[in-house]
């Protein structure tokens, strides 16, 4: 099937506009995935591998002539001067902004629902969340307004709500993907990749997003062995606890077909697993907490009213621009990294990422790629029937182990229960991207992608 | 965590918290702390800390001047401007 035929006509011309509008607003008012949706009216037909495509992109990713508000009252109404490198390349070949996507604020979150300034939900059902951080994405993929859109995963946060709303979510490789553009939560765990509704949208996009940039210096050159073994040896974890039943049965069902579709699997132990949510909270709170410092509403951003000096202005922007969970986070960096605790919390959780690390590249000297849940259960509801910020942490337990090591990881759909999609993951070493389309390409013929109630490609014909 | 303790970190944060906040926030960072204790069980020695996962040198540019054309959205985002200088609070 020819996935970008069906999309590349969508906005070329008035009319067609129109109707594209009909469908996302339609939409819309009841997921609430975008925090600005303009699309464009190109002045001449455009050209490239993606031509006329249109996407959404996250709003903690900057793009000239839209907002950038990273869903915070602080950065709320600000104009982004310029436009980050991976939509840059996705204009140049042809691809098309359609609009900014809701987020957890400054990405702090597993809901969209730490959002200062609108509401995401599930596509699916409208009771539950849409995942975060990159929920409205995620959320606008799944229900067929864009056929993919960027967003950014420091732990879990493209992965996991690709997973709640049934599409594919690419984390890539540390460094394969600039991130000049991105606004700065945790450098050394986060990277921008992609949600979509094929492996092949997925595959197409990475493939041009990626490359060194001389404006992200822990950019690297993109290097795979290009080796992707025909029969894999996938690893599948032993005595995963916690899951909930729907997750735990899919999981099974993956490790099942995967042996019908010719991989060769094997049971193997992750020694480090107990310790790579703590670890994880450490470095990417101290990361925070230093790059969230900048916010002090002197250049731009939200600026109280009547203050007499600097610094109760500074105090002001941020005590009212910022919301609980990015409080929260600010003060825990802020304490890990206090002189006297730094090698109690800072220093060990560094080192444990060392062990993570070296746990990985043993593993992956007996698999070649290895299956895991992205969340231990299908997408929660909102608000007190959900789940509480700490168990979302600790939740995060599947996801944070890519990040820590910089490796590239694929979340992938496993049908549905009781209404709600459920999605596993694939693991790879760094640069291996092409085993996780492969093997997820392979899952896709033996489960159907499904799409939740009110999905619609008719408009598009 | 003591009240004490979290108001000198969020002194620093230059973060300034309400009576009601301190009291939540105690609790919930208490909690990610206590969390965060579990990781004196693993044993660390003789590793070394990883800072990047795969960065492994320093890249540097040329030293020459690049043309930038964002200066005046950047100055047009200030809360509050004169001509191209940026209005804050009387410093002295």
């Amino acid at each position: 099937m020819n996935h970008s035929a069906r999309w590349s006509n969508v906005l070329l011309s008035p009319d067609r506009t129109e109707s594209y509008l009909d469908y996302a607003r339609g939409w819309e008012k009841r997921i609430g995935s975008f925090l600005e949706l303009s699309p464009p009216v190109p002045a001449s037909p455009p050209r490239g591998d993606l031509a006329g495509i249109p996407f959404a992109v996250k709003d903690n990713i900057a793009v000239e002539g839209f907002n950038l508000t990273c869903g915070s009252k602080m950065l709320a109404g600000l104009k982004s001067p310029y436009t980050a490198t991976a939509v840059r390349r996705l204009q140049e070949a042809g691809a098309l902004v359609v609009g900014k996507t809701n987020l957890d604020e400054f990405g702090m979150g597993s809901s969209t629902d730490t959002s200062a300034l609108a509401r995401t939900s599930n596509p699916w059902d409208t009771s539950l969340v849409a995942g975060g951080s990159s929920g409205g994405s995620a959320a606008a993929v799944a229900a067929g307004i864009v056929p993919f859109a960027l967003g950014s995963d420091t732990g879990g946060s493209i992965r996991q709500p690709a997973a709640f709303c049934g599409i594919y979510g690419l984390k890539p490789t540390y460094g394969a993907v600039s991130r000049y553009g991105l606004v700065a939560y945790a450098s050394s765990l986060e990277g921008i990749g992609v949600v979509a509704e094929s492996v092949g949208f997925a595959r197409r996009v990475f493939e041009v997003i990626r490359g060194i940039d001389p404006l992200d210096h822990s950019s690297v050159e993109y290097l795979p062995s290009g080796q992707t073994p025909p029969r894999p040896r996938l690893g599948v974890v032993r005595g995963l606890a916690g899951l909930s039943g729907e997750i735990e049965r899919a999981y099974r069902r993956a490790a099942d077909l995967a042996r019908g579709l010719g991989m060769e699997v094997s049971e193997v132990d992750l020694k480090t697993f107990d310790y790579v949510v703590p670890a994880y909270y450490t470095i990417a709170t101290a990361e925070a907490s230093a790059n969230l410092a900048r916010f002090n509403g002197i250049r731009y951003g939200l600026r109280p009213e009547g203050t007499e000096n600097p610094e109760q202005l500074v105090k002001g922007a941020r005590n009212r621009g910022f919301g609980d969970e990015v409080k929260l986070r600010i003060l825990l960096g802020t304490y890990v990294l206090r002189s006297g605790f730094q090698d109690r919390y800072y220093v060990r959780a560094q080192k444990i990422r060392t062990a993570i690390r070296n746990d990985l590249q043993a593993l992956f000297g007996a698999v070649d790629l290895l299956l895991l849940p992205v969340f231990p259960t299908a997408a929660f509801k909102h608000g007190e029937a959900g789940l509480t910020p700490f168990q979302q942490k600790l939740a995060d337990r599947f996801t944070v182990t890519a990040n820590l090591a910089g490796i590239p990881a694929l979340s992938f759909p496993m049908g549905s229960e009781a209404g709600a999609p459920l999605g596993l993951q694939l693991l790879a070493p760094a640069f291996e991207e092409e085993r996780l389309f492969r093997a997820a390409e392979s899952f896709a013929e033996a489960v159907p992608l499904e799409h939740p109630p009110g999905y619609s490609e008719e408009w598009r014909s | 965590m003591e009240l004490k303790e979290l108001y000198v970190t969020a002194s620093l944060a230059q973060l300034d918290l309400s009576d009601e906040e301190a009291e939540t926030l105690s609790a919930l960072v208490g909690q990610m702390v206590e969390y965060f204790s579990t990781m004196r069980e693993i044993d660390v020695e003789n590793l070394e800390p990883t800072t990047h996962a795969l960065l492994k040198t320093n890249r540097v540019r040329e030293d020459a001047v690049v043309e930038s054309a964002a200066a005046d959205t950047l100055v047009g985002n200030a809360p509050e401007s004169e001509g191209r200088f940026i209005v804050i609070p009387n410093v002295l």
